[in-house]
């Protein structure tokens, strides 16, 4: 590449710039999401721009309306208008590699919130362990399955609902999900897999044909909360969809830990979510970012884990209001 | 029998005598091009950022594929066709392309991809390692494009089924193989020499003295790219087309009549399926472009709202929707004022939604001048 200097230029260009360069302001984050389509990007969305302003922090959103393109003309417009930071949620893995590399190239520090980024050596992570996250989550749900096949002697026919594998975060609860069932083959037929790509229609299509095709299913993980009401449209014509200690329940658990799933949890419906700390991702997010700012860093790099937890209908008691969608469930967040 | 328009519109409205400035600046073929200079002007004081060299950087990067993409559509849209499959064309020949040419793939995101073993592998793509790789990949996609027009073509020239529906189907069809054939995974790990034709730039520009050994990357704006080069090149070899061959002036007579043309020895049926031909290979140029910008061959790439954007673009330049009226040069205007649109909406910070609820507007308000300046011309010229 050739950089061809302008010097003669630099003080037209100046005055034509203007007033757009920066002075003694306050911090301006570009906050670009990939959408808000579910409780739990609604609930960081809010934790995250509340919490940036409440700091005095100016906050640029910009959706990207799930279109990885758009995301990426997106931040470059932020990085032009003299941004001191950026946070994404970027619509998959490798539209989130583009877009810190595109950040960090620019000089502008880069957080990627809950969503990682497929090359993790680059920009503030934050991420869940949704490895172990599922896991926990799925091994209760096993505890139960196991219970079961004592008193009936019947494997159970355990379903996965999978998520956008782009997305490393559906990854790691596919393969927390596969840790338990190989753990237990002795009380597991073959799992189903039922591609979601993190859409509800994909789901609902994939779910009805793969609950027709093996009507015995009376396991199910899903990687997601948001789909719970989805699949609650297609066990209930079944009858399948009943709360523990009916006949015919479905064992079931979850991940994300929203607002719907703590309401089933306590309705007996499922058993188990893993729960991600949506507040602290939020407040590591933030905190990275602006410590990064203040510092004069223009490329940090860092992975934030968020440990997480299985909220189970065992433990519903004493952890209930660690789970950001208790929270919201009894500030009324449903009722909305 | 018609008229064919190819652009002469103020000749013959000089020749009439319309005095009317309106009515001049309304016909004018640089009418979008004023347009789009008044924007700038009247929003500058209130958008600063607007002039910032690397907001103007910005605005050029993102017009470049939008205008390889949209000079096929112009020539579609000419034949008083529409070509909607360049969507799907865009999704699937990045996904053909990534698959032949990747360094290497992961197994855990690809292996239950129809392509796995067969084309790609861990180690890579079927041309991986190869120096010819992107050479190779780059004209497999074309072929995969070339392809998928002909089949449009064919089907509109010869079966005389509605291109509306056609490259409906198409759209819809293809961009389900493009999902399938990955199951919706992105295939990462492109050449650098890939990447580069999205986002490598020829020349940049620093605007300042040098007072530190090494200029912050952030203040070096992009001036001469290779998607500049690459879409330019096709816009002027399309303008050519258009403008000096004996293919340009069917293409306008079979836009402006189909039938009066064939009865004059027209051979439509072989313009509507080159035409259609150009527009997918200039929908997988785009592809190209749009694939090594973002660094991965994406199958959901060019779904959205992307083709309200491409036709939007072309429509706004002055591009008929009534087939017979077009021109790459008013294409290339039209771009750069949607391109700026955009980049002015997110300036303002607009939502998303208002910003595509304006974007449409102005298609509407693009659509509906391209109807009063053919009344007026009518009127002129009666």
């Amino acid at each position: 590449m050739r950089v061809v200097h302008l010097g003669a230029v630099a003080m037209a260009s100046a005055l034509f710039v203007g007033v757009s360069g920066s002075s003694a302001q306050a911090q301006t984050i570009c906050f670009a999401f990939q959408d808000l389509e579910t409780e739990f990007w609604v609930a960081g969305h809010k934790a995250i721009t509340t919490t940036l302003e409440e700091k005095g922090v100016r906050v640029i959103e910009r959706n990207g309306n799930e279109d990885a393109n758009r995301q990426l003309e997106q931040v470059r417009d932020c990085i032009a208008q003299g941004v001191d930071g950026v946070i994404i949620i970027p619509q998959d893995g490798e539209s989130a590699v583009t877009i810190v590399k595109e950040s960090q190239e620019n000089d502008v520090p880069i957080a990627v919130f809950n969503r990682p980024p497929s090359d993790l050596s680059r920009g503030l992570v934050v991420v869940a362990d949704n490895e172990t996250i599922a896991q926990q989550a799925v091994e209760f749900m096993a505890q139960k399955a196991i219970a079961r096949f004592e008193v009936t002697g019947e494997k159970a026919t355990p379903l996965i609902m999978v998520g956008d594998l782009g997305d490393p975060n559906a990854v790691g609860r596919r393969d927390g999900f596969f840790n338990v069932m190989e753990k237990y083959p002795q009380y597991f037929n073959d799992p189903i897999e039922v591609s979601t790509e993190w859409d509800a229609a994909t789901a609902l299509a994939n779910l009805e044909a793969a609950v027709t095709a093996n009507p015995d299913v009376d396991f199910l993980f899903t990687s997601s909360d948001f789909l719970f009401p989805t699949i609650r449209s297609v066990l209930e014509p079944r009858g399948k969809w009943l709360p523990a200690g009916q006949e015919g329940h479905v064992i079931m658990g979850g991940l994300d830990g929203d607002a719907t799933a703590c309401q089933l949890i306590k309705d007996g419906f499922v058993t188990a979510t893993g729960v991600q700390d949506l507040f602290f991702e939020a407040e590591a997010a933030m905190d990275a970012i602006l410590t990064a700012i203040d510092a004069g860093e223009t490329q940090p790099n860092q992975v934030i884990e968020d440990p997480g937890f299985a909220l189970t209908a065992a433990n519903l008691d004493v952890r209930e209001m660690d789970m950001w969608g208790c929270v919201l469930l009894a500030e009324g967040f449903l009722d909305q | 029998m018609s008229t064919i328009e190819s652009g002469s519109a103020p000749a013959q409205v000089g020749s009439k005598g319309w005095a009317s400035p309106v009515r001049r600046v309304l016909l004018s073929e640089y009418f979008v091009l004023y347009l789009t200079i008044v924007y700038f002007l009247i929003l500058l004081p209130f958008l600063p950022t607007l002039s910032n060299p690397q907001n103007l950087s910005n605005v050029l990067s993102n017009m470049w594929p939008l205008l390889a993409v949209a000079v096929g559509q112009t020539l579609v849209l000419t034949i008083a066709g529409i070509d909607l499959s360049q969507g799907s064309v865009i999704g699937l020949t990045s996904v053909v392309g990534a698959a032949l040419i990747a360094t290497a793939a992961s197994s855990d995101v690809l292996s239950n991809s129809v392509l796995w073993g067969l084309v790609i592998t861990e180690q890579g793509g079927l041309f991986a390692g190869k120096s010819w790789a992107v050479p190779a990949g780059i004209v497999a996609m074309l072929l995969v494009g070339a392809l998928i027009g002909l089949i449009n073509g064919i089907a509109v020239a010869l079966l005389r089924m509605p291109p509306f529906m056609v490259t409906l189907v198409g759209l819809i069809a293809f961009g389900a193989f493009a999902i399938f054939l990955t199951q919706s995974e992105n295939i990462r790990n492109l050449p650098d020499a890939y990447i580069a034709l999205g986002k490598g730039d020829i020349v940049s520009v620093y605007l300042g003295e040098q007072s530190t050994p090494q200029i912050p990357r952030r203040q070096i704006y992009s001036f001469i790219t290779y998607p500049m080069i690459i879409s330019i090149t096709l816009a002027v070899f399309a303008h050519f087309l258009l403008s000096r061959t004996m293919f340009g002036r069917h293409v306008y007579a079979v836009g402006a009549n189909r039938r009066a043309a064939e009865i004059s020895g027209v051979p439509a049926k072989r313009i509507i399926i080159q035409v259609f031909v150009f527009s997918a290979v200039c929908a997988t140029i785009g592809g190209i472009l749009f694939s090594a910008r973002l660094e991965a061959g994406r199958p959901t790439l060019g779904e959205g709202t992307f083709l309200l954007d491409v036709i939007g673009a072309t429509v706004i330049g002055g591009t008929s929707l009534f087939g017979g009226k077009g021109k790459i040069v008013w294409t290339f205007f039209g771009v750069l004022f949607f391109v700026l649109l955009s980049n002015t909406l997110n300036l303002m910070n607009l939502s998303s939604f208002h910003i595509d609820m304006v974007k449409g507007s102005v298609i509407l308000a693009a659509a509906l001048l391209d109807v009063t300046r053919r009344r007026l011309l009518a009127g002129g010229l009666a």
